[in-house]
């Protein structure tokens, strides 16, 4: 099944393309980690930052982290999945322009025009700066989403075509039928194909929530009269931040159900339960954004009752066949440790340990003491840092051959999982004594906790610069190369 | 890319960004409402100078009001919503007008689009329950149908039905300066910018 | 594409135009906000449509050329649509006849027709982007007339408005679940004519 991907006039080839993308994520990266070490220094008292410079710093760094996961998560994804259908390299690369011209907008409203209204942009917040930032910055930042948005439409619905072209439905891509015994699981989609499936299917229909709502966001601001229902709109905005950066997760997940068997010389096992935990987890993804609601009271007693639920199970399918079948495919292998391997390993293990306290989390009753408190930032910087970051830094590492350098980026690596752990920890202490989040500045209380982190954050980020230099010193020599076998 | 395909797309770019920018009125209005405030602030308009009558039986003309500003509203005395709350938006208006201008000469004008209905004691009736005094404050209605065509036209009110046998229609003020030309279209609910831009209006 | 079936074609679309100018008619598709906008405005397209299958065949060669990938033509579409969506473009071809032919004459021509001619030239993934971003521009518009407090249009009442949001709101999930469905469970039409499951809806639009 596998086949060459469609003739493009491109004159990059499929290979560099991934780079560049991998390229641009690892900058990216870099940068907006020293804005996140930018913001626990000031909450530290350890450096001067205005709050109103705060909140555009935070509202950078989200939109810059949850961009180039999305970036990278689709690197890696294209990357596996093109060995199985046929992808157009042209499109793959009018996103990356797209994504660098969404960037630039977005940049220049923070930086320039002081937006800073967090980076989900809330209805109708964006329009009532009290004075801080124009509507023409609020417009900048939006519409450099919309640029961002359509460059991953794009993308999407050409893997989609892609997909179609080969299974003729997504459900026999996803593996429906072998989710439910109906058909022999030898005869089922390679788990580059499900994975991509699911995401296309929740990011997909993620993305056109999130267009309608900056086209209302947006008229709102220019057209005041023009206004929206500010819990739908929420609602919205939620349903589409939420899908989009779980689907970042599903994206590198592939680079472990890749990665691993190249390593280990094992096949990734492909049975009805690792379909079975695809399909479920597609129709969970799809609504757990409710667990955002769950401090909406305005919102049906059914619904949040379905909100808890979900979000306790939302994830977990995926999570359980892939920590299974990575423990399995490892465990007696006689795998000898590099460092590519061992993010990946790593980035499984940071995602079931990151999904805990967000299980905690999704429960009403601490929902309503926690959901504030920085128990938040500590549940999901612990699976996107150490768990969807890892993925791609291993995926980057596996790509660039790491044979000679191994010493160094074992160093990186163990900078990175200690820097990593100490941050984290930071947070989810902070945010179990209650300290809240996206406050720009601190009681004296809280310092220990935010020095801890500032610290953590650091190392990791040391880690992390060692890291993505190994990248770009092999870069060159991968454009030409193969995949490691 | 194929030839011709850069001019196409020119083409079309210019012709449709022109379009939607003449549609706008320069990218500023999407409803005829307030394309209508957008026109008459940029190029006043002279108001036609019509027969009415009002409250107390007193026949007069628009011309009287040379000299003084006016701020004129369109009513009809059956209006369960808007209408009142013109009503209200006037009174609190007056009050602040007297309060600041003392008597330097700012009129009050509710038209009536309604004469089939609104006769003598309909618009006392009014009148009384906001207590409107003319000449201060006159409830009117047109003394013929020509009249009033010109009136709804040149103030741009456009009245329907509303299904339930009374009218809905366009809310707002309209300030008419000392030389009988419509200036301003405010909006009746911003009862503080109204005022503001009557007195700045009067002063002139 | 004989000459009959060109002609029968033309007929077609000069009869529907005709009818839908009939004053009566006219007037009353055009009292309510709702069949205005979901009744009227297509089928004017669907005028334009039927053009230009009947005259595909004497398309102008510059169009043909300079057209790539369908991507002006769709432009041109998006402006136009774009323009008869400002609510006081409505007021105006409601308030002035003059106008109303000037919207009965544009929707045809500088809709129908270019869709008519650039949708078959588009490729399956710019079609599936036209669909993607129509889709929900379609939920938000209708959105933001049920929200709107006030009045957009001078002719209509808050309620039509408001009926007119859900209509529009109707229209976008029902097209949305439509193509859903339709890519879920497989492309009916996955050997060669895959461009047939995209046009039918949109005549059906
Ligand atoms: C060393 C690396 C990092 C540091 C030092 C850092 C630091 C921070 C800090 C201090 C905050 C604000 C917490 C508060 O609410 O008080 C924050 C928020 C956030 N971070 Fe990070 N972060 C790092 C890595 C990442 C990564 C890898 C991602 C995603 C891939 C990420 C995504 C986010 C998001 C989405 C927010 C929420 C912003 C908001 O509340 O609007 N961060 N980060």
């Amino acid at each position: 099944m596998t086949m060459a991907a469609t003739a493009t006039r491109s004159a990059i080839s499929p290979r560099a393309a991934v780079l560049a993308y991998l390229a641009v994520s690892g900058i990216v990266l870099l940068l907006m980690m020293l804005l996140g070490l930018t913001m626990r220094l000031a909450q530290a008292q350890w450096i001067n930052v205005q709050p109103d410079f705060f909140y555009v710093v935070m509202t950078m760094h989200g939109a810059g982290m949850v961009g180039i996961a999305g970036l990278s998560g689709a690197a890696v994804m294209w990357h596996f999945v093109r060995r199985h259908v046929p992808v157009s390299t042209a499109i793959f690369l009018t996103n990356l322009v797209f994504f660098l011209i969404g960037a630039v907008l977005i940049l220049g409203a923070g930086f320039i025009g002081g937006f800073g209204a967090g980076w989900t942009f809330l209805f109708p917040l964006p329009a009532h700066s009290g004075s801080l930032w124009s509507p023409n910055a609020a417009a900048s930042y939006l519409v450099g989403l919309m640029v961002i948005g359509v460059g991953f439409l794009l993308l999407h619905l050409d893997i989609a075509r892609g997909i179609l072209s080969v299974y003729g439905g997504l459900g026999a891509a996803l593996g429906v039928k072998q989710a439910f015994g109906l058909a022999p699981e030898k005869d089922g989609p390679p788990p580059a194909v499900t994975a991509s499936t699911m995401v296309l299917i929740v990011n997909i229909l993620g993305i056109l929530f999130g267009a309608a709502v900056l086209v209302v966001s947006l008229v709102n601001l220019y057209v005041p009269s023009f206004t929206f229902s500010a819990l739908v709109a929420k609602n919205m905005i939620y349903f589409f931040g939420h899908v989009f950066i779980n689907a970042t997760i599903y994206m590198a997940v592939i680079a472990v159900y890749e990665i691993l068997p190249v390593y280990t010389h094992r096949k990734w096992k492909t049975n009805w339960a690792f379909y079975l935990a695809w399909v479920l987890s597609t129709v969970f993804v799809l609504t757990v954004y409710t667990h955002h609601l769950l401090m909406d009271f305005a919102m049906p007693t059914w619904a949040l009752v379905a909100g808890q639920l979900i979000s306790w199970l939302s994830g977990l399918p995926v999570l359980l066949v892939t920590a299974f079948g990575t423990l399995t495919i490892v465990y007696r292998s006689g795998l000898k440790w590099n460092p590519a391997a061992a993010l990946v390993f790593l980035g499984v293990a940071g995602w079931s340990i990151g999904v805990i306290p967000a299980i905690a989390d999704g429960t009403i009753a601490v929902n309503s003491v926690m959901h504030n408190t920085q128990w938040v930032p500590g549940h999901f910087h612990t699976y996107l840092l150490l768990g969807m970051i890892a993925m791609v830094i291993g995926f980057m590492t596996y790509l660039t051959n790491p044979q000679p350098r191994y010493g160094f980026a074992w160093l990186g690596f163990w900078l990175y999982l200690g820097g990593g752990i100490i941050f984290v920890l930071a947070f989810l202490l902070a945010g179990s004594e209650s300290v809240p989040r996206r406050y720009a500045v601190h009681v004296a209380k809280w310092l220990p906790y935010d020095r801890m982190g500032s610290v953590g954050a650091a190392l990791a980020i040391t880690g992390v610069l060692i890291l993505v230099a190994r990248f770009f010193a092999g870069m060159r020599a991968a454009a030409y190369a193969e995949d490691p076998t | 890319m194929t030839r011709g395909f850069f001019a196409l797309l020119g083409l079309v770019l210019a012709a449709g960004i022109a379009a939607l920018y003449w549609g706008t009125d320069g990218f500023r209005v999407v409803t005829s409402e307030g394309a209508r405030e957008l026109a008459v602030e940029r190029s006043p308009r002279a108001v036609p100078d019509v027969a009415l009558f009002d409250q107390n039986g007193h026949a007069f003309t628009l011309a009287d009001y040379r000299g003084h500003t006016v701020l004129v509203d369109f009513i009809y005395t059956r209006c369960p919503t808007i209408c009142s709350v013109n009503g209200d938006d006037f009174q609190r208006v007056l009050t602040r007008l007297q309060k600041n201008t003392g008597d330097r000469k700012i009129d009050l004008l509710s038209i009536s689009f309604d004469p089939a209905n609104d006769g003598l004691p309909a618009l006392q009736l009014y009148g009384d329950r906001f207590g409107a005094e003319a000449p201060r404050w006159r409830i009117a209605v047109p003394a013929d149908r020509h009249g009033l065509a010109a009136l709804l036209k040149t103030f741009g009110v456009v009245v329907i039905p509303d299904g339930w046998g009374g009218f809905v229609h366009n809310s707002a003020v309209y300030l008419v300066d000392a030389q009988g030309r419509l200036v301003r279209i405010l909006d009746p609910d911003a009862s503080e910018q109204l005022a503001v831009a009557t007195e700045r209006v009067a002063a002139q | 594409m004989n000459t009959r079936f060109m002609s029968s074609r033309l007929v077609a679309a000069t009869g529907l135009w005709a009818i839908l100018w009939f004053a009566p008619l006219r007037l009353a598709l055009e009292r309510d906000m709702a069949v205005h906008m979901i009744v009227q405005l297509p089928l004017l397209a669907c005028v334009g449509y039927l053009l230009a299958v009947a005259l595909r065949r004497h398309e102008p060669h510059w169009i043909a050329q300079g057209d790539w990938l369908g991507i002006p033509g769709l432009l041109l579409v998006i402006f136009a649509t774009s323009f008869w969506m400002l609510p006081r473009m409505l007021d105006a071809a409601l308030a002035d006849p003059l106008i109303d032919l000037v919207k009965f004459l544009s929707l045809p021509l500088l809709v129908g027709l270019p869709l008519g001619l650039s949708w078959r030239r588009m490729p399956l993934l710019g079609r599936a982007f036209v669909w993607a971003n129509f889709i929900p521009k379609l939920g938000a518009i209708g959105g933001l007339y049920l929200a709107a407090p006030t009045r957009l249009c001078a002719y209509y009442r808050l309620d039509q408005q408001a009926v007119a949001g859900w209509a529009l709101i109707a229209v976008a999930v029902a097209l949305g679940a439509t193509w859903f469905v339709v890519v879920f469970v497989g492309w009916p039409a996955a050997d060669g004519e895959a461009a047939q499951t995209c046009r039918a809806p949109q005549e059906a639009a």
